[in-house]
């Protein structure tokens, strides 16, 4: 029984990088200056912020849970780096602050939706809400430009011809795959997704694992907010709003079961290159950039339809043979 | 009933001292004028907060995000058929055919599909909302005809005409098929135990689809309103509502788990909300602030639910 829940790619997972090949082919055809060495390079750069923040909110979705706040934490914690910056701090110690106040707003999340017991996705909306407030509050209706190149070194520093932000979100998934499927709280992670209740008469401190979810996603979004600055040099107003729609079809398209349980990392990185792609494809194929959102918005829907569907055939299959 | 009256006085007091402070903030607050015009910014969300409240009371998970987007593309509907050359009544009327087409989308694909209210609504949250952008191009429809104003701005006997032509008999004609008749039983009764009604022979699936549909309906007559007031068809007319909507939902005493909470809880919350939110645009507070203050009403009024709740929020 327990072995069941070990979070081994599966079918589902070979299917998402199935659709990536698919995908690459696709524009490789289509698009003229897809396939050259610099725009893959673009592609693997731009998809780093994406890459960290989606296995934050696999595990939170695994769990059960959701956040619709991740852009707002981004936002919060982006301004906070730039301040930082600006007064010149040592950049460990801005990347440890970036960290800590992603962390400390993930716990928020995660407390009011353990403690208050309120569904996730009303206090994630709210929050969203009061985030964005919140970093217009901060930017105060102008943008943050001027940050000197602290943080440059991440996407244009390069090992073997690829930008050191690569390799960081290689060593992420790593140390998360490790923790998914060989520690206990990767498990107790899966136990909560699937059955709350159980979980919690098999000793699992429920509450605990929902704030822990919700704090390592806003960590994680920290840790991206430094790669946003290095790879902008300016903060936005508009910053991280379409960014929740594009992290939670990537790690639905991914495989993970929207109503937890069920997911893994190697899902979630396949779709996290195949949201990257096609919004590079839409680029260079000159496709307005308004029709963004609707796709990935289309994208979510069938990708969720084709998962229910396919879950109804697997359970009659199972009713026929027993 | 209990409750509603216990809701119902708990915002009315809330309501009177909003009043009062806003008015010792700006004495032309009080002014029956001021009061009256308050009310018309308080006749989209209504509408809206209805469609919102039966989706919630009808629980499993019931939400609807995709609210303000609707508004949002109905409006832009509305705007195209105007152009299009159509009679501007017939395009008002395409407007709320949209609007009900889009509904029964989201209906379509929680109660057959049987996907997650959340999730289907908040994709098509985003894929509405950017359809609109992408119809319109990004620049608003103008040149409505002069008489289409009527509607978002125009009086009969002294009160705003949304209200008394459309918000009013909307409201009364939704009350009376909730709670009249034996489908709105149904919302409430699949709201508080799903299996129960499928036992008492009620199509679970038939209701809810109905709910999501609804929603798109009342979204497709807000759009009317929300066009003729500003006389433009914005592709982001609707943005945020999907908040107010459920801020208003839940103060009203809407139970986020479903199955209970009245409509009048709710109108006395859009009052609330409306009230507010004009005094604060008097006060010269950013539209973002309005947004914030949402929030943490909305977590606050969830909360203050569960506590006077308790014995249903442990299920």
């Amino acid at each position: 029984m327990f072995k069941s829940y070990v979070p081994k790619p599966g079918r589902r997972e070979y299917f998402t990088i199935l659709l990536v090949g698919v995908e690459i082919i696709f524009f490789s055809l289509f698009a003229d200056n897809f396939l050259t060495a610099s725009n893959l390079t673009q592609i693997i750069q731009n998809s780093a912020e994406l890459a960290i923040i989606c296995i934050g909110m696999t595990l939170v979705i695994i769990a059960g849970g959701i956040d619709l706040s991740v852009g707002s934490i981004l936002g919060v914690v982006a301004v906070i780096v730039g301040n930082a910056i600006l007064l010149g701090l040592n950049p460990i110690l801005i990347v440890f602050i970036a960290i800590l106040s992603g962390l400390v707003l993930g716990f928020v999340n995660g407390a009011i939706v353990a403690w208050l017991r309120i569904p996730a996705i009303i206090v994630t909306l709210a929050t969203m809400n009061i985030g964005k407030a919140l970093v217009f509050m901060l930017l105060g209706g102008a943008w943050l430009t001027g940050l000197p190149p602290v943080f440059n070194g991440l996407t244009t520093y390069k090992i073997l011809g690829l930008p050191v932000v690569f390799y960081i979100v290689l060593f992420m998934y790593a140390v998360f795959y490790y923790i998914f499927t060989y520690r206990p709280f990767g498990r107790h992670v899966y136990a909560v997704g699937t059955n709350p209740e159980s979980a919690k008469l098999a000793g699992i401190n429920h509450k605990m694992i929902q704030i822990a979810t919700h704090s390592i996603l806003g960590g994680l979004v920290g840790i991206a907010a430094v790669m946003y600055i290095a790879r902008m040099g300016s903060v936005e107003m508009t910053v991280g709003h379409d960014l929740p729609l594009q992290v939670i079809a990537a790690v639905i398209i991914g495989g993970t079961a929207i109503t937890g349980g069920r997911g893994s990392l190697v899902g979630t990185l396949a779709g996290v290159f195949f949201i990257t792609i096609m919004k590079n494809g839409i680029v260079i194929m000159g496709i307005p950039s308004l029709w963004e959102n609707s796709i990935i918005g289309t994208l979510i829907l069938l990708s969720l339809t084709f998962d229910i569907v396919m879950q109804k055939r697997v359970e009659k299959k199972k009713l026929m043979t027993v | 009933m209990q409750l509603l009256r216990s809701r119902s006085s708990l915002l009315a007091i809330l309501l009177v001292i909003i009043i009062v402070i806003m008015s010792m903030l700006n004495p032309s607050f009080l002014s029956i004028n001021n009061l009256l015009g308050v009310t018309q910014f308080g006749a989209v969300l209504a509408l809206i907060a209805i469609g919102q409240s039966l989706v919630i009371i009808s629980g499993n998970g019931g939400i609807d995000l995709s609210v303000g987007s609707m508004v949002s593309l109905s409006g832009v509907f509305i705007g195209l058929a105007m152009s299009a050359g159509l009679n501007i009544w017939i395009a008002a009327f395409i407007g709320i055919l949209g609007g009900l087409l889009l509904g029964m989308i989201n209906a379509f694909v929680i109660s057959i599909v049987n996907m997650p209210p959340f999730i289907a609504t908040l994709g098509a949250m985003y894929l509405y909302g950017s359809l609109a952008l992408v119809l319109t191009g990004g620049n608003p429809i103008s040149g409505f005809p002069q008489e289409f104003s009527f509607i978002g701005q125009g009086l009969v006997a002294g009160i705003p005409s949304q209200i008394i032509l459309i918000v009013i008999p909307v409201f009364l004609l939704i009350c009376f098929l909730v709670y009249k008749t034996t489908f709105g039983r149904s919302i409430y009764l699949i709201g508080s135990n799903q299996t129960a009604a499928r036992y008492a022979n009620i199509n679970v699936k038939k209701t809810r689809f109905i709910v999501f549909s609804l929603s798109g309906l009342m979204a497709g007559i807000a759009s009317i309103i929300m066009t003729s007031w500003l006389m433009t068809a914005r592709a982001d007319a609707g943005f945020g509502m999907e908040l107010e909507a459920i801020t208003v939902a839940v103060l009203g005493g809407i139970h986020i788990f479903g199955g209970l909470g009245h409509l009048g809880g709710v109108m006395m919350a859009v009052l609330t909300i409306t009230i507010l939110s004009s005094g604060l645009q008097m006060a010269n507070v950013n539209s973002i602030w309005q947004l914030a203050i949402l929030g943490f009403v909305l977590i606050g009024a969830v909360f203050l639910n569960q506590f006077l709740n308790k014995d249903n929020s442990k299920k």
